[in-house]
């Protein structure tokens, strides 16, 4: 292969050489075409969650039962049991998503064997998490079931995240006290059914603080120094300035946020912590005082009997939380023959008894521990009930006014 | 530093191809081997760009896309007027505080893990002898149990109640507990304990490969030990120092597990700024901007320190 075709052959190296020089040079551009695809591909997922959240958010009262599945995107994958049948059938399985030890510890081997559904019991730390989770793609992550605070509804269903539920599966809502029967983040419970509801005071250990202390200002007692706690819980600890200086927690007012911060600010040198774990800073011994949830203080007297808490009488927040059926739901009879089952008298007061929450179950209360229901801490007379808050949903722009001043609290 | 050597082997190669001149199949194959090396390469290096590319750069693009954008009524993520508001927000000098403890913390953690690790690298590389696969198995041994345990152990280690406290008060050195947890102390303890190994293993290299002929012959020459150390060993193990510096400090300035369970009301570091936004504030814009801001800060400020330290040590 030499004389005859060496003209081809040079043109075929110079071809050759002149390929890798180009190669060389386009190099770059690949690498800036590569960057491009990259940021698309990037962007693609961020700017379709926006048009997702774009598409799903004009329409919230729409609120047919049809609804979650029209405000579901089409692009998602077809789940093949989402709308109800006619004739309700529960489904074999079913994914519920809950707190850790915030059940009646046989509600779901009681469950599993009664209607023979195998359930996907998952736990979350805490309810950012939660909530990150169930947002994560618009209709719930995979559950069937999950138990957010009530403040969360009104996105939730804005949001499309939640299924209406069929009241006709849930008959045991005929249990609820009447003042559950339509609360404000969700009136007619067409899309929640509350779970337990608590308050939000603070417990002390007796050891180290002997005063019997009945009022907020205790939180800002010089003497229990480095030995104080608050929740690490930016709307409760709001809450609490709001009660000390007799102005709504809900209040969305640059003035009466300014004055809660200005005594917030007071307060933090004398902290320890702001607590994401009320009970085991109480039970350890390294918080003598700290503002904490009833039901966790029901659990620190498991571990340290005499700890004490109160429900000061100017006023806290009263929580509860919920369950729901998420929209991607793939079982959503079996959720909600969950949902009814967790109605029972029977079953609730099991629930109750056994983390000492309270339910919002009226048939329950005689099935009720009366330890639990005679204790004022846990089941506050009338007079006190009177005087509880409940923490509404606040818009972005008016979150923003207590992020704004939590963050610089913090920092 | 350790890419030039293939883009000029190939040139080197192609060089020599074109001086063969004329000759045509040796010549063709000489191009033609290059170009298998540049595809092998190509091919050896697509997984890693491909990994940066997904898990390192798309996030950072995400980032920095909805650090521009703002919310709607609905709290919904939007890019319909995006802008620099958000970096503007995330400047506000009431944050200083925190930013300021995200780096004390992490200053002080690196050169706490320099000045605690540098003599433990030496003491492997130098008196190790045998064993030194199995001492440095064991600097990290701590990694075979999860971060999150060994924090946990360090909250029951410092509690008030503790094993700490009840030593000191076992031995009579103190009556009432002594405030170790939620402090600045626990968290520097902390940090310190979870960097050191990142700090030991890069020394170890750099004091193993050097050249311990060059200390002795210093002694050789009338150096005392310590001046050895400081003119010989000190500037030799430098590069090693600088690694050590970085693998501390830039994790250490954006560690959020350590300073939120060992820490206290009075710890706050930028990075527990940056949680609260994302979640009770739910701003994902403005908390990626504040965390973009903070990367961007961390790269300036380390290009920074690594330039001067280049010129005045490695000069």
């Amino acid at each position: 292969m030499t004389p005859g075709p060496q003209d081809p052959q040079i043109v075929f190296e110079r071809e050759l050489e002149r390929y890798l020089t180009d190669q060389r040079m386009t190099r770059r551009q690949m690498l800036a075409r590569v960057a491009a695809v990259g940021a698309a591909v990037a962007l693609a997922p961020v700017v379709a969650a926006c048009n997702a959240a774009g598409v799903t958010s004009p329409s919230p009262s729409a609120a047919s039962p049809s609804a979650p599945g029209a405000s579901a995107p089409p692009s998602a994958t077809p789940s093949p049991s989402r709308s109800p049948t006619p004739v309700p059938s529960p489904e074999s399985e079913l994914f519920i998503y809950n707190w850790d030890a915030y059940i009646g510890d046989h509600t779901v081997a009681d469950f599993q064997s009664k209607y023979g559904i195998r359930v996907k019991y998952d736990k979350f730390p805490d309810a950012d998490t939660q909530m990150t989770k169930l947002r994560s793609d618009g209709k719930g992550g995979g559950y069937d079931v999950s138990y957010p605070a009530s403040t969360e509804i009104p996105a939730l269903i804005t949001d499309g995240v939640l299924l209406a539920l069929d009241p006709g599966l849930i008959p045991n809502a005929a249990n609820l006290r009447p003042e559950w029967t339509s609360p404000g983040y969700d009136p007619g419970n067409k899309y929640s059914m509350p779970n337990y509801w608590w308050t939000t005071g603070f417990a002390w250990d007796p050891g180290r603080i002997p005063d019997d202390l009945t009022s907020w200002d205790a939180l800002w007692d010089i003497r229990w120094k480095s030995h104080m706690g608050m929740l690490d819980d930016q709307r409760e600890v709001f809450a609490v300035a709001g009660f000390r200086l007799g102005l709504s927690p809900n209040t969305t007012s640059e003035t009466d946020l300014d004055a809660m911060l200005a005594i917030l600010k007071e307060q933090k040198p004398l902290l320890r912590k702001y607590t994401d774990d009320d009970i085991g800073d109480v039970t350890s011994g390294d918080l003598w005082i700290s503002h904490a949830w009833s039901g966790d203080w029901y659990q620190m007297i498991a571990d340290k009997p005499k700890t004490k808490y109160v429900v000061p009488a100017t006023g806290a927040v009263r929580g509860n939380d919920t369950m729901v059926v998420l929209s991607g739901a793939k079982h959503p009879i079996a959720a909600q023959l969950w949902i009814n089952y967790n109605l029972d008298a029977q079953v609730s007061a099991n629930n109750t008894n056994y983390i000492g929450y309270m339910g919002p179950n009226a048939a329950a209360e005689a099935l009720i521990d009366p330890a639990i229901t005679g204790d004022q801490r846990l089941n506050p007379p009338q007079s006190i009930l009177d005087k509880l808050v409940e923490l509404l949903y606040l818009p972005p722009a008016d979150l923003d006014k207590y992020t704004k001043r939590w963050t610089e609290l913090r920092a | 530093m350790a890419a030039p050597p293939t883009p000029a082997g190939a040139a080197g190669v192609n060089g020599t191809a074109g001086a063969a001149g004329t000759t045509l199949s040796p010549a063709v194959a000489a191009i033609r081997v290059p170009f298998v090396n540049r595809l092998a390469g190509i091919v050896l290096i697509l997984p890693g760009v491909l990994w940066l590319a997904l898990f390192f750069l798309a996030p950072l693009v995400i980032i920095l896309v909805v650090s521009l954008g703002t919310r709607d009524a609905g709290g919904h993520i939007t890019l319909a007027n995006p802008g620099v508001q958000n970096y503007i927000q995330a400047t506000r000098p009431e944050y200083l505080p925190a930013f300021a403890n995200s780096l004390r913390y992490a200053g002080i953690t690196t050169i706490l893990s320099i000045l605690i690790g540098y003599p433990i690298a030496y003491w492997i590389s130098r008196f190790g002898g045998r064993q030194k696969i199995l001492l440095l198995i064991l600097v990290m041994l701590p990694f075979w149990t999860s971060y999150l345990i060994r924090t946990y152990a360090w909250m029951i280690i410092l509690r008030d109640n503790g094993v700490l406290n009840s030593i000191l008060q076992a031995v009579g050195l103190t009556n009432d507990p002594i405030v170790f947890l939620n402090t600045d102390f626990s968290v520097i303890l902390g940090m310190t304990y979870g960097f050191l190994p990142f700090a030991i293993l890069p020394l170890f290299v750099s004091i193993d490969r050097m050249d311990h002929h060059l200390v002795e012959a210093a002694r050789d020459l009338f150096a005392s030990g310590r001046a050895a150390f400081l003119h010989v060993t000190l500037p030799l193990t430098m590069p090693g120092i600088i690694a050590a510096a970085l693998l501390t400090f830039i994790p250490a300035i954006g560690d959020y597990v350590t300073p939120d369970l060992l820490g206290g009301a009075q710890t706050t570091t930028i990075a527990k700024i940056v949680q609260v936004l994302f979640t009770s504030g739910r701003d994902w814009p403005y908390g990626s901007a504040l965390g973009f801001l903070l990367m961007v800060v961390t790269l300036a400020g380390t290009l920074l320190a690594l330039r001067t330290l280049r010129r005045e040590v490695l000069a």
